[in-house]
C-alpha cells in the first residue's frame, strides 16, 4: 500500500474520530474547528517525523511525492498533480476570504442556566413542613404567580411565554429543578431574574423579584408546590 | 508496479487533496448561532421616512418577533392583543428608519408603541433598565409613539419610575392604520450629540432592541385594558445597520493565491533540482 497510505488513512481516521465520533462520547462537545485543525497538523507533524527517522523510510515517504509533484511519464496522475496545483491556491484564498469577511452573526451569547448562588442562598432548609396542606397551598400560588410563564403543567408553557428569551424554565424536565436544592430555587425566585450573576445575563431574564411581593413563608410553599407539581425531587447531598 | 497497486496510489493520492480540502475548508465552516435580529440594509435612493406604506419596504427584509404580556413587575398583564411585531429596517448613512408592524383589530386613540435601545456599552434589562442586583447596567432609549398623537416621543429610563421624555427630541414617527394591521415608522440620525441619553448606531456593530405594543382598547366599563406597564412586550433582540460594502477581503484573497502559487514554484523548483 505504500509508505503514503498508512499516514493518509491515519489523518482522516484522526479527522473522522473528532468530527464524528468524539462529539457523541458522553460528557464531550463538538470540537472548534481551530481545535479540529490544530490536532490535525499535530497529527501530520508526529508522521513526518516518525517517516523520516531512517533514511530508507524517508525515501518511501517523500518518494512518492516527489513523484507526484516533478515526476514524467506518470500518466494519469498528471492531471490530478495539474488540479492539485491549482485547488490548492485557490483553498488558501477562499480561507484567507472566509477569516476576513466581517460576520453577518450576531455575537453569540452563552448564558449559564443555572449560575452560582450568593453564599447565603447555598444550604437552606425548607422551614415550611412538606405537608399535603402546605403542598396544595403552594400549588395554589404557584397557579396565581408562577403559571403563566412556567404553565400549568410545570412544563414552561404558560401563555405568557411565548415571547421571553430566555424561555422559562420547565420544571418537568429533569435537568432544572431535579438537578437543584430547595435552597436554589428559594434564591431564584426571592431574586428574580435582576439577581442573576453577569454569566447568568440578568438583562433578558423576565423573572420578576418576588421577594417585593411575597413573603418568604409563600415562596418556600411554592417550592413545595413545584416539585410536587412536576413530579421531581430537590437534589441532596446525601 | 501493479495495475491494481497503481489505482490504489491513485486514490490515496487524491484522498489527500480531498483532506486538504477539508480541514481547510472546514476551519470556515463554524455553527451559526441561532439569534434572530433586524438588519438595515444600505438605501440610496431616499428613505421611506413619514411613509409606512412606501413600496420601498417591500423591499427590506423582514424579521418577526413574538411578543408576551409584560408580567416582569407590578402592575402586571396576563394577556395581551398583539402577539407578534413583524420589523423592517433600512438607513442611508446618516439616517434609519424603522417599520413595525402588527395585527389589532381595532384602531383606537391609545393605541401605541415603542422601540427600545440600550445605550452605551454597559447591559440595560429589559424592563426600563432597571437595576440589577449583581451587574452594573445602564440607561435605556425609548421611542415611544401613540395614535393620538401620531408622533414620537424621545424617551430616557434607568429603572421604573425613571422614564422621561428626553430635553431633545430627535426622532420622528408616523402611523398608519389599514385592514387590522397598524404600520408605524419611526426615523432618527445613526447618531445623536447625545450619547449618554441617545442610541448611537455604528454601521456594522449589532445593538440591543426590545419591542412594546399597546392595544388602546378599553373594557366594559369604559377603562383602558392596556395601559402603562401593562402592554405587550418583548425581549432583547439585535439590530444591526449595514456597513458599507467591504472589499479588502478579496485584496487579502488575491495576496494569499499569490503567496500560495509561489510556494508551489519554489517547492517544485527545489524538487527538480534535487533530482
Amino acid at each position: 500500500m505504500g509508505a503514503l497510505g498508512k499516514p493518509i488513512i491515519l489523518m482522516v481516521a484522526m479527522y473522522v474520530f473528532l468530527k464524528f465520533v468524539l462529539p457523541y462520547i458522553p460528557g464531550s462537545a463538538p470540537l472548534p474547528s481551530s481545535l479540529i485543525v490544530l490536532y490535525l497538523l499535530l497529527t501530520a507533524a508526529g508522521i513526518v517525523i516518525f517517516q523520516t527517522l531512517s533514511g530508507e523510510s524517508k525515501d518511501a515517504f517523500w518518494g512518492p511525492m516527489q513523484r507526484f509533484l516533478t515526476g514524467e511519464n506518470i500518466g494519469g496522475m498528471q492531471a490530478i498533480r495539474y488540479a492539485v496545483l491549482i485547488l490548492f491556491p485557490l483553498l488558501v484564498g477562499w480561507q484567507t476570504y472566509g477569516s476576513t469577511a466581517a460576520s453577518d452573526v450576531p455575537p453569540s451569547e452563552s448564558r449559564t442556566i443555572h449560575p452560582a448562588p450568593p453564599g447565603e442562598y447555598t444550604g437552606l432548609s425548607n422551614p415550611v413542613q412538606k405537608t399535603p396542606e402546605n403542598i396544595m397551598q403552594g400549588k395554589g400560588f404557584y397557579a396565581a404567580f408562577c403559571s403563566p410563564c412556567h404553565g400549568a403543567n410545570f412544563d414552561g408553557k404558560g401563555p405568557a411565554a411565548r415571547g421571553f428569551n430566555p424561555p422559562p424554565a420547565n420544571f418537568a424536565d429533569p435537568t432544572t429543578i431535579a438537578m437543584l436544592q430547595e435552597s436554589y430555587l428559594f434564591w431564584r425566585i426571592k431574586k428574580g431574574g435582576v439577581g442573576l450573576p453577569i454569566e447568568g445575563a440578568p438583562w433578558k431574564s423576565a423573572m420578576p423579584r418576588w421577594e417585593a411581593e411575597l413573603p418568604d413563608e409563600w415562596i418556600w410553599k411554592i417550592i413545595l408546590g413545584e416539585y410536587d407539581g412536576a413530579h421531581q425531587s430537590p437534589r441532596t447531598w446525601e | 508496479m501493479k495495475p491494481a497497486n497503481l489505482v490504489m496510489q491513485r486514490v490515496l493520492r487524491g484522498g489527500s487533496a480531498a483532506i486538504a480540502a477539508m480541514i481547510i475548508g472546514g476551519a470556515s465552516l463554524s455553527f451559526a448561532q441561532e439569534s434572530v435580529a433586524v438588519r438595515a440594509a444600505i438605501v440610496t435612493g431616499g428613505l421611506p421616512v413619514d411613509d409606512p406604506n412606501a413600496a420601498a419596504w417591500s423591499t427590506a427584509a423582514p424579521a418577526t418577533f413574538p411578543m408576551s404580556p409584560q408580567v416582569h413587575w407590578p402592575n402586571r398583564i396576563q394577556e395581551v392583543t398583539v402577539q407578534d411585531v413583524i420589523v423592517r429596517a433600512m438607513h442611508d448613512g446618516k439616517q434609519v428608519v424603522f417599520l413595525l408592524e402588527y395585527r389589532d383589530p381595532t384602531q383606537d386613540p391609545d393605541d401605541g408603541a415603542a422601540l427600545e435601545f440600550m445605550v452605551g456599552d454597559k447591559k440595560a434589562h429589559f424592563a426600563h433598565g432597571q437595576p440589577m442586583l449583581q451587574v452594573e447596567g445602564g440607561p435605556v432609549n425609548i421611542w415611544f409613539w401613540k395614535h393620538k398623537t401620531d408622533q414620537a416621543v424621545d424617551m430616557t429610563a434607568k429603572g421604573f419610575g425613571t422614564l422621561k421624555a428626553q430635553e431633545h427630541q430627535d426622532v420622528k414617527a408616523k402611523g398608519a392604520y389599514a385592514n387590522g394591521t397598524w404600520k408605524i415608522v419611526f426615523t432618527r440620525n445613526l447618531s445623536t450629540d447625545h450619547p449618554d441619553e441617545d442610541v448611537q448606531i455604528t454601521p456594522g456593530n449589532f445593538i440591543n432592541v426590545a419591542f412594546a405594543v399597546w392595544d388602546g382598547r378599553k373594557d366594559g366599563a369604559g377603562e383602558l385594558v392596556e395601559k402603562g406597564s401593562q402592554k405587550a412586550v418583548s425581549s432583547w433582540w439585535y439590530f444591526r445597520a449595514d456597513a458599507p460594502p467591504d472589499y479588502s477581503g478579496y485584496m487579502y484573497a488575491a495576496i494569499a493565491v499569490t503567496l500560495a502559487l509561489g510556494f508551489q514554484f519554489v517547492l517544485i523548483r527545489k524538487l527538480k533540482k534535487g533530482q
